[in-house]
């Protein structure tokens, strides 16, 4: 304790110390004596009071020296400003000063609220839905296990099958507990409450994996396989109005009874946020088909494990399972090429939003930094106003400390103020934004004013403190004495390099977020130019779940839904109806192993697409028939076994030669189907898709056990999209009184959700590019306004001596020009290195694109030139002899 | 309430002085006494205060009033008031008079009577 005490006594400066530093090391030890005598709270609140008081007085000494300066000593009202705490002083001034200076103020607060308001905004979004970690213990013990096979037909990562599952059970070492998970949505009934909705289909050790804890209940063991539910938070709320005797209760889901055994906490989410419950799920090893790929895992490390070691385990144990689950020799080449791809949970869970996210985010701190640029300048510009003031303070004995301090605390209330107004903008904007954010980005509604999002306000504001003030205060307090006869009207170059610079940084972090919305905006004028081969206008899209009882196999599901087709196509205003399994820009498809007769047997065949169509599919959706015909109703309830393929799908499999009449097995099933028809391809899950290779079979298949198609989705070409679906919906319930009608879309909604992240980041983007365009071109206007005021009394005698207007004119308008030419440059370079940050979201545009550079160059050189031209043409405008008689 | 150029604590400094030199504890002693408690200086904020008095010439170094007593440790520095500091104190003191005076008065306390 009492060394500190010493330890602080050294800050004084050396003269002070020579002189009283034994005397106050006497009293300091004495007092905390007597001190210590009343208790050792007494000698630590002693202590710290003491050491305050030498750290405020040590900072003031050497600020404004009260030792040994007679000379430059002021008369009392300086000596007392010092012995009050200093920065208080300092910030009462400022106060008033800014107080008479309400335009200046209310400008600076605004841009910096702003600026702020929008970091604000963006980081309390990053921070709930990336930075939070999953609400699991350990949870950065949590991975999430895929499978790559570079070198097969297989996608780019895709989930492994159950035998990896019990073999990582058995045998890995380094895996505490592994699980595996399905999801899908199906029905969910509660008395007359009938709704499709998302669930999950875990293994029962997948909550034991998290160590997820229940809010009531229980959670799924070995024994509840299929029989028991646990329900999710929302559901509990919504559908159970949070029934605390809800355990126990019976709901209909997915075609059978089950029992409510746990409900989950409001964190519980999982895979996503609208996954409502989750059954249990038992992997039998007696009972178990290897080989059926699409399942991911979810497993928790043993402590200390990396990715990378466990990835070398699970490699080495996938080449075991060949020979303990058997298999093709397909399978164990595949199982040869396989790598398990590992990564955490929690990136796997919120990975989705976060390139976006983190794009805007760097966004608003540009504007943030060209909001601090601007603010630094008109601060530099009123500094350079008070230049005299200073001066004369300066004389008169005032430290550079104490200039910088003064300075500085303007600075700091505006950003005090600036980050109440940004408090204020992120409460109010936040909900906005969210509101607005495209669907699917999780946690996103638990952004809002959180204690770090406020600590992140603190910081932002402290940031802009220190940028607005303490470049002009360091300007400031270093007043040339020589001013003072100059009468503060002197005009170097070198004063303004400081301001150049921060014009020059402007220009450059503008460029770049004008560039990278503009990539954006091509890209998003490029999807728009897609043709995905099928039609997006007057197509109206639902599903029906019906499950009635004589309702079971694939003919009779064919029959009730081609006869509510043609119900539908009944109806006033519809052109046409078309049955599909799986919607496009709705819904993945599966993929299997296709076989023709020239495809060796011994080979895993060739991995196409493959859904389920019916009605007139094709004409509905605008799909061109290119070869042979489409589905006719008499493909749908026979069993012909004919169907049709995509044109990709016939190149692929009879490169340059008629597929009509060719047959085709798929890779599990027995029998033969024959190729009907060829069509279009479509894009079936995004405009970024290559052409796809994909199968059509009819609703009935040959065999009596081939799959039945209960909940297929509708296609209605309809110009009344917008009124049909209450209608529909009592076509429904008059036809299927159980059976939930969902999913109800029209395809331009379909379309414009799926470019959602690309419009969405385009347009947030694009407000920051506004804004940080707006703010460069009045920083640029801000320096040549002052310039040509500063210069005003040199115009005045160039014009008097003969100058043109226009020559003026020109003088200033180049002076911008030159700052604006090297922003470009260094924007230019900048945006080449960063631009590579959107390449996920680009489409059909290079992170490079010349003409994007060059045209956003050229609107940002339009701009400063217009905000260059406006203080050029009051320059021309100076009168000369006013000029000089105001001298 | 203060008046131009002493502040409170700076009055109570030279009030301990005037009746001969002391050194940095006693001042502090003498200080906290004085003011009834109200002032207890730290080591920081009362040798700025002291330093500046110096500076300004209302104190000075002094010399201790007995040579011959025996310290164990180090000599101690003694200050004493100059001419101007007596009289700025005395101006001080008849200030307070003055302004005590003012608020007993309308505050309707009468001196003597409670």
């Amino acid at each position: 304790m009492k060394g500190l005490l010493a330890l602080l006594v050294r800050l004084f400066p050396v003269e002070f110390r020579v002189q009283f530093a034994p005397d106050m090391l006497e009293q300091m030890r004495l007092d905390h004596g007597r001190a210590l005598q009343r208790g050792r709270l007494t000698a630590v609140g002693f202590t710290v009071s003491t050491a305050l008081d030498l750290l405020g007085a040590a900072i003031a000494e050497r600020r404004d020296p009260s030792w040994k300066s007679p000379r430059h000593r002021l008369t009392g009202n300086e000596d007392r400003a010092t012995m009050l705490s200093s920065w208080i002083n300092d910030l009462r001034h400022a106060a008033f000063a800014l107080r008479r200076a309400p335009g200046f103020t209310a400008v600076t607060i605004v841009t910096l609220g702003l600026a702020i308001g929008a970091n604000v905004s963006i980081f309390s979004v990053v921070d709930a839905v990336l930075l939070n970690p999953l609400p699991y213990a350990d949870a950065d013990r949590l991975v999430h296990i895929a499978a790559s096979a570079p070198g097969s037909d297989f996608p780019e990562e895709f989930g492994v099958a159950a035998e990896f599952y019990v073999h990582y059970t058995e045998r890995s070492q380094l895996l505490e507990s592994v699980s595996t998970y399905n999801s899908f949505t199906n029905t969910l009934r509660l008395d007359d409450r009938i709704e499709r909705v998302r669930m999950s289909w875990p293994t029962w050790t997948f909550f034991h994996t998290l160590q997820a804890t229940p809010l009531l209940g229980r959670l799924p063991a070995a024994e509840d396989e299929d029989s028991g539910v646990v329900i999710s938070h929302a559901l509990w709320n919504t559908w159970f109005g949070s029934d605390p005797d809800v355990i126990g209760s019976t709901v209909y889901v997915s075609g059978g009874d089950r029992t409510v055994i746990g409900v989950m906490g409001p964190d519980f989410w999982f895979p996503s946020e609208d996954t409502l419950l989750g059954l249990s799920n038992v992997v039998d090893i007696e009972d178990l088909t290897p080989r059926r790929f699409g399942q991911p895992l979810v497993a928790r490390l043993a402590p200390g494990v990396d990715r990378a070691t466990l990835a070398a385990e699970l490699n080495g144990l996938a080449l075991e399972l060949p020979e303990r689950f058997g298999g093709s020799a397909n399978y164990a080449e595949l199982i040869g090429q396989h790598r398990a791809v590992i990564r955490p949970l929690s990136e796997q869970l919120l990975g989705v939003a976060a390139g976006p996210l983190w794009i805007l985010l760097g966004a608003v701190a540009i504007v943030l930094l060209i909001a601090c640029a601007n603010v630094a300048n008109l601060f530099t510009v009123r500094a350079e106003h008070r230049q005299r003031d200073l001066a004369v303070r300066r004389a008169l004995g005032a430290g550079r400390g104490a200039l910088v301090r003064s300075q500085l605390a303007e600075a700091v209330i505006i950003a005090g103020f600036a980050a109440a107004l940004a408090v204020v903008l992120a409460w109010l904007g936040v909900p906005a934004f969210i509101s607005a954010a495209p669907a699917g980005v999780p946690r996103i509604g638990q952004a809002g004013l959180t204690a770090s999002t406020l600590l992140f306000t603190v910081a932002a504001a402290a940031f802009a403190a220190l940028v607005c003030g303490v470049v002009p205060a360091l300007r400031a307090s270093s007043p040339r004495l020589t001013r003072l006869q100059e009468s503060g009207r002197g005009s170097t170059r070198e004063r303004h390099w400081g301001r150049d610079a921060l014009v020059v940084g402007q220009t450059a972090l503008a460029l770049v977020l004008l560039i990278e919305s503009g990539l954006l905006i091509r890209s998003f004028l490029e999807l728009q130019r897609v043709d995905p081969g099928y039609d997006l206008t007057n197509i109206y899209t639902f599903q029906i779940a019906p499950d009635d009882d004589h309702l079971r196999d694939a003919a009779s599901f064919a029959r009730f839904h081609t006869d509510f087709a043609d119900r539908i196509a009944a109806m006033p205003g519809v052109e046409s109806v078309g049955l599909i399994e799986n919607v496009p820009l709705n819904e993945g498809l599966s993929i299997a192993g296709f076989f023709t007769e020239a495809t060796p047997a011994d080979s895993s065949g060739t991995h196409m697409s493959y859904t389920w169509s019916a009605g007139d599919y094709f004409a509905t959706m605008g799909i061109e028939v290119l070869q042979g015909r489409p589905f006719t109703d008499s493909d749908q309830v026979s069993t012909l076994g004919n169907i049709v393929i995509s044109e990709t799908a016939a190149k692929t499999l009879w490169p340059g030669e008629n597929p009509i009449g060719r047959r085709l097995r798929q890779g599990d099933l027995e029998t033969w189907e024959t190729v009907v028809g060829v069509v279009e391809d479509v894009m079936q899950d995004s405009f970024r898709d290559q052409p796809l290779a994909l199968v059509y079979f009819p609703f009935v298949g040959q065999s009596p056990d081939s799959r039945a198609i209960s909940s297929p989705a509708y296609v209605v070409k309809t110009s009344r999209t917008d009124t049909i679906g209450p209608e529909i919906r009592a076509a429904v319930r008059e036809a299927s009184p159980t059976a939930p009608m969902y999913r109800t879309y029209t395809m331009e909604g379909l379309a414009a959700d799926s470019m959602v992240i690309v419009s969405f980041t385009m347009l947030t983007l694009g407000i920051a590019a506004s804004l940080a365009l707006t703010l460069g071109a009045i920083g640029l206007f801000g320096v040549l306004s002052y310039v040509v005021a500063e210069r005003t009394r040199e115009i005045g005698v160039r014009m008097a001596l003969g100058a043109e207007a226009a020559k003026v004119r020109r003088m200033v308008v180049k002076q911008g020009a030159r700052l604006i030419a090297v922003g470009v440059v260094v924007g230019v370079v900048v945006a080449t290195a960063t631009s590579r940050v959107l390449a996920s979201l680009l489409f059909g545009v290079q992170s490079t694109d010349l003409a994007t550079f060059v045209g956003m160059s050229a609107a940002l050189v339009m701009t400063g030139l217009l905000a260059s031209y406006l203080p050029a043409r009051r320059a021309s405008r100076v009168d000369p002899i006013e000029s000089l008689r105001n001298d | 309430m203060e008046s131009a150029g002493v502040s409170s604590l700076e009055y109570h400094v030279l009030l301990a002085m005037v009746e001969g030199p002391l050194y940095g504890y006693a001042i502090k002693s003498a200080v906290e006494t004085e003011s009834a408690g109200a002032l207890t200086p730290r080591a920081g904020s009362l040798y700025r205060v002291l330093a500046r008095l110096i500076t300004t010439g209302l104190v000075v170094e002094a010399e201790a009033p007995d040579p011959g007593s025996p310290h164990p440790g180090r000599t101690r520095k003694y200050y004493g008031l100059t001419e101007p500091g007596r009289e700025i104190l005395a101006s001080e003191a008849r200030r307070l008079r003055y302004v005590s005076e003012l608020a007993e008065g309308r505050l309707g306390i009468a001196r003597g009577r409670r």
